[in-house]
């Protein structure tokens, strides 16, 4: 499924150079469920946005479904985000003017699904995210927990094969942390890719994999099915 | 996928109001003034072009050479039998009288006093006016005929078709109705009351019959239309030099033929060299400048606070992108956006032209309408929408879509330096335009009042004129002693030109102390009775006035003293001049300057004369009487010695106002418009003073906990502001004296433009900045701190 190899980033400023991710390979399979885990500036959420294709790597090979895309040009990358990706962020990322309904709707109105698809399909997944009954509210009047299922919600509405979340349990306490987690859990039962970065062991333990990193490199593996 | 952007958008409208109104309101003025200004261009553009096949007629222009090359309309009567029968090319000709002369038709117990016109037989066929009643063929073909135009049939005649009816004209001959046409538009250079053949005028009046052989007397006009497919350009070489071919007098000025187009008479009225180099186009051009640089400022407005508000919807930028968004998708959005603003806006715009329609059309005294049913009119209004949309959007969806999706997610907003300067930039040149806007006002303003300020030479407190006649000619002895006796009459004076204008010119051709080979100077001539000058309140200097007995000072002329300091005669009383057709006539009298001309230009030099014809009757209320009273007494007085004609009369300070009527126009407007481009750049301003504020609300609370007082806090958030409003000043100076300059050249009676202009207006732009901005930035630096740390 994914597959980099010696993949590097820098950051230039005005007076210094960070280097952010120094030769980093790792491979991931379909239907894994991998976390990334390391101290803070290690380069997890820098490899997380080089993985859904925000961001560019400096060097390195990146495959996708065997495909080479570390030189597609944004339109590119933008299709295959579409396509393939759904993010779940930290913060939740929610864009406060739409309502629930609207913003998990947004990614089906990129790939120009039919009206009547739509709304089946959004749906769908509030229901599972059990937010249904709050689909005309506006992101502000939600809880943090509401909120990343939301986010999760519009993640997967696109069906993506990957998902990739960078701390998605970071802002919330446990109770609503584990739900999210439980969420996540059940979309890999159901096939999906997931890379996640946490800081929590707790939310790891959800995983199959942990990847550790340091200083931009991965350090050591534990498997844990 | 657009409904998503409209309730984003609206959304977005709502949750930000107050900078929403701010950006509505801005647009609007901004689009409501382009589009007042480009409704009167298109209406000056459409000048004299009503007519079928205008393209093809042409007016006769005559350039003769003096000091510098004249440009005239004036044309001698010969020429016309040329133009009709000997030039190939020229499908009709046909000459007319000056046109604006009045006269009186009487019919029954009607009478009016109204401007016509004496054209030749093919006039209708050059001007193809609707043809209501009559055959336009025919109706100028016999000479003692008139053909009215709609609104003069009716007051004459009312419902009843007058064709076949008499009409009194002045007084003298019965005219029969031979055709009805309609009224020439406003926007028609031409415009008359009724039209007579012109072989009446040859038939009735001898200067007309003189003037037929004469190649020396230029009284007349020549309208041609070409055969269709001729060019003037084929017909330019043929008519160039026909004066001087037949007409050996004209060789010494040189004098040569062009022809004007129609289309171009009302906006290109103006000749240098003997060549058509502008005229009123030059106002058509500088208030399309206008219009633009308000829409331009207006459109500002809404980049700055877009630019400014990017935060706000740089999360949603980088979600978009995130969820596979591509920039050209965002670029559109925001594109949209700009769109329905721009049309709302629009709306408002729409109406508030229309509501301004009506006091614009009475100030300009125009017919501008909005043509609601003409589809191109909603054509172009596409056109203007889609293309201020695009002025005001561009930047800000560029700009916004440009973001990079992991820095605005992560929460960093990175390029602000450049947008800050980018909209630095937008302010200078937003708040140059609205100064230059204030200067040129001043300035305008000023010249007006320099002008208006200038001492006339002669007394217009209730000094009256009224228009001459044949029947007054008659009675003038009779009629002026009655007006005295009234009592309600202090004076009364005869004279062949207004008080407020020169109509006949003439040349002084010899005089003592005359450099052998150096030109004849032109004079304006005035025939006048032995009381106009005491009527008028003009001194004379040295000499003696005429005497009452004409026949005493025949070969009598009087000079006013810009015609003696120009023939630079040292005792000019008792000396003899050649003029007027090498007639000598002796200097009796100097009398002072007086403005009898254009208040614009330097006192014309003058030679009263108490031989010729009339063609006013000048006097003076007494100081006592009450204005109304006199003047509904003076009518059955007048009504007895000049019967066919309505008591007809002008105030002479008030035909003086009429002359600065374009420019107070051009006062108004400018003023009207600085106005408006002041109000929106402000609007701007207070925009982005706002939103500064509140960014900035973290850093304000901070420092007040170190201690800054409130004063230290507004002059932190206003000085960038000031800096920038004031580097603007400087900017609008050159700008406006550019353009200042080329205008106040037109007028040789003209002020020099002092710094304290610039000064005055430059402290009014920053003083009217300063409040602006401390409207918001008061209340930032009164909120207590606690506030302000609070959230975030
Ligand atoms: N836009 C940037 N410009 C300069 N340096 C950056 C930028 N983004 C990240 N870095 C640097 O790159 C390194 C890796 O950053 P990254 O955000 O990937 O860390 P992280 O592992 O996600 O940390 P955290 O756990 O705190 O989120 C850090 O040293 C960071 O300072
Ligand atoms: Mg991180």
């Amino acid at each position: 499924m994914i597959s980099i190899h010696n993949i590097a980033k820098r950051y230039r400023t005005d007076e210094v150079e960070t280097t952010a991710l120094n030769g980093l390979s790792l491979e991931v399979k379909p239907g894994e469920f991998v976390a990334i885990m390391g101290p803070s500036g290690c380069g997890k959420s820098t490899l997380l946005n080089i993985l859904g294709l925000l961001d560019e790597a400096d060097g390195g090979q990146f495959l996708l479904d065997g495909i080479d895309v570390s030189r597609y040009n944004e339109n590119r990358r933008a299709e295959l985000r579409m396509e393939k990706i759904g993010f779940v962020f930290q913060n939740f990322n929610l864009i406060d003017e739409l309502t629930v309904y609207e913003n998990v709707e947004l990614p089906l109105l990129y790939n120009g699904i039919k009206a009547g698809e739509r709304k089946k399909r959004v749906e769908y997944v509030l229901d599972k995210v059990q937010i249904m009954h709050r689909r005309n509210h506006y992101p502000t009047q939600l809880s943090g927990g509401q909120q990343q299922r939301v986010a999760v919600a519009r993640a997967v509405i696109n069906q993506p094969a990957i998902i990739l979340a960078d701390e998605p349990t970071g802002n919330l306490d446990s109770q609503n942390g584990n739900e999210v987690m439980q969420l996540l859990t059940e979309l890999n039962e159901s096939g999906t890719t997931i890379v996640m970065v946490t800081h929590s062991e707790h939310d790891a333990r959800f995983s199959h994999r942990i990847v550790r990193m340091l200083d931009g490199q991965t350090v050591a593996e534990s498997v844990l099915v | 996928m657009i409904k998503n952007y409209l309730k984003i958008a609206l959304r977005g409208l709502a949750k930000h109001r107050s900078s929403s109104l701010i950006n509505i309101l801005g647009l609007s003025v901004g689009m409501a003034v382009a589009l007042l200004i480009g409704l009167w261009i298109n209406y000056e553009y459409a000048y004299d072009r009503f007519l079928p096949d205008y393209d093809r007629v042409y007016r006769l222009k005559r350039h003769y050479t003096l000091d510098r090359v004249y440009t005239s309309n004036a044309i001698s009567l010969p020429l016309v039998d040329l133009f009709k029968n000997d030039i190939p090319g020229i499908q009709y000709a046909a000459e007319a009288d000056w046109g604006g002369s009045a006269h009186s038709l009487v019919v029954g117990d009607k009478k009016l006093y109204l401007e016509g016109t004496f054209v030749g037989a093919d006039f209708l066929k050059i001007f193809q006016f609707p043809v209501i009643r009559g055959n336009a063929e025919t109706a100028l073909s016999s000479p003692n005929t008139i053909i009215l135009t709609a609104s003069t049939a009716e007051a004459l005649f009312g419902e009843v078709n007058p064709v076949g009816q008499s009409i009194r004209f002045d007084n003298q001959q019965l005219l029969t109705v031979s055709g009805i046409v309609e009224d020439p538009p406003a926007n028609s250079t031409l415009q008359f009351h009724y039209l007579i053949p012109f072989t009446f005028m040859a038939q009735n009046m001898d200067y007309v019959r003189q003037a037929c052989t004469d190649w020396g007397m230029n009284g007349f006009t020549l309208f041609v239309r070409l055969a269709p497919q001729i060019s003037y350009e084929e017909i330019a070489p043929k008519i160039e030099n026909l004066l001087t071919q037949n007409s050996p007098k004209t060789r010494d000025t040189k004098q040569k033929l062009s022809m004007q187009a129609m289309q171009n008479w009302h906006l290109y009225g103006k000749y240098e060299n003997g060549k058509a180099v502008g005229g009123y186009i030059e106002y058509i051009r500088i208030f399309g400048l206008i219009g633009f640089l308000v829409l331009l400022i207006a459109c500002i407005n809404f980049i700055n606070l877009a630019t400014a508000r990017s935060s706000h919807r740089a999360k949603e930028v980088g979600v978009r992108k995130a969820i596979g968004s591509k920039r050209k998708h965002l670029i559109f959005q925001f594109l949209t956006e700009s769109f329905f603003l721009t049309s709302c806006s629009f709306g408002i715009a729409l109406l508030m032209v229309y509501l301004a329609l009506i006091p614009f059309n009475s100030l300009l005294g125009s017919q501008i309408t909005m043509p609601f049913r003409s589809p191109s009119f909603w054509l172009i209004m596409v056109a203007y929408i889609s293309i201020t949309a695009l002025i005001a959007g561009s930047r800000p969806a560029f700009y916004l879509s440009s973001f990079n999706a992991v820095q605005v997610l992560k929460g960093a907003l990175r390029g602000e330096r450049s947008a800050v300067m980018g909209r630095k930039i937008l302010i200078v040149l937003q708040f140059s335009c609205s100064v230059a806007l204030i200067i040129s006002t001043f300035v305008i303003y000023r010249q007006l009042q320099h002008v208006k300020d200038r001492p006339t030479g002669y007394d217009q407190n209730r000094l009256i004129m009224s228009d001459w006649s044949e029947d007054i000619s008659r009675n003038y002895q009779a009629l002026s002693d009655e007006l005295l006796k009234s009592g309600l009459i202090e004076s009364v004076a005869r004279s062949s030109s207004s008080a407020t204008n020169i109509t006949f010119f003439s040349n002084i051709d010899d005089w003592a102390g005359k450099q052998p080979g150096s030109l004849s100077l032109e004079v304006a001539a005035i025939t006048i009775s032995s009381s106009y000058f005491e009527t008028l309140g003009m001194q004379i200097k040295s000499g003696r006035n005429f005497r009452d007995q004409l026949e005493s000072d025949a070969n009598s002329i009087i000079l006013n003293e810009a015609a003696v300091e120009k023939l630079n005669l040292k005792e000019p009383v008792g000396q003899t001049i050649t003029w007027f057709e090498n007639q000598p006539a002796t200097i009796v009298g100097v009398v002072e300057n007086a403005i009898l001309g254009s208040p614009f230009r330097p006192v014309e030099p003058t030679v009263f004369t108490p031989k010729g014809f009339y063609a006013s009757i000048l006097y003076r209320l007494a100081p006592q009487v009450k204005t109304q009273e006199a003047l509904t007494q003076l009518a059955p007085i007048f009504e007895r010695y000049n019967p066919s004609y309505p008591f007809e009369y002008e105030f002479v300070d008030q035909a003086y106002a009429q002359k600065f009527q374009l420019e107070v126009i051009i006062s108004k407007l400018s003023g009207l418009f600085a106005a408006l481009a002041i109000f929106v750049s402000c609007l701007g301003l207070f925009g982005l003073a706002a939103y500064l504020a509140e960014q900035r609300r973290k850093e304000i609370g901070i420092r007040k906990i170190l201690g800054a007082s409130a004063a230290q806090i507004w002059v932190l958030l206003s000085r960038d502001f000031l800096l920038l409003v004031l580097i603007s000043c400087l900017a609008a100076i050159p700008i406006a004296v550019y353009f200042l300059e080329n205008w106040l050249e037109q007028y040789n009676y003209r002020i020099t433009m002092s710094p304290w202009i610039f000064l005055i207006a430059s402290t009014l732009a920053i003083l009217i900045a300063v409040i602006t901005v401390s409207l918001q930035t008061i209340r930032a630096g009164k909120t207590p701190p606690v506030k302000s740390l609070r959230t975030d």
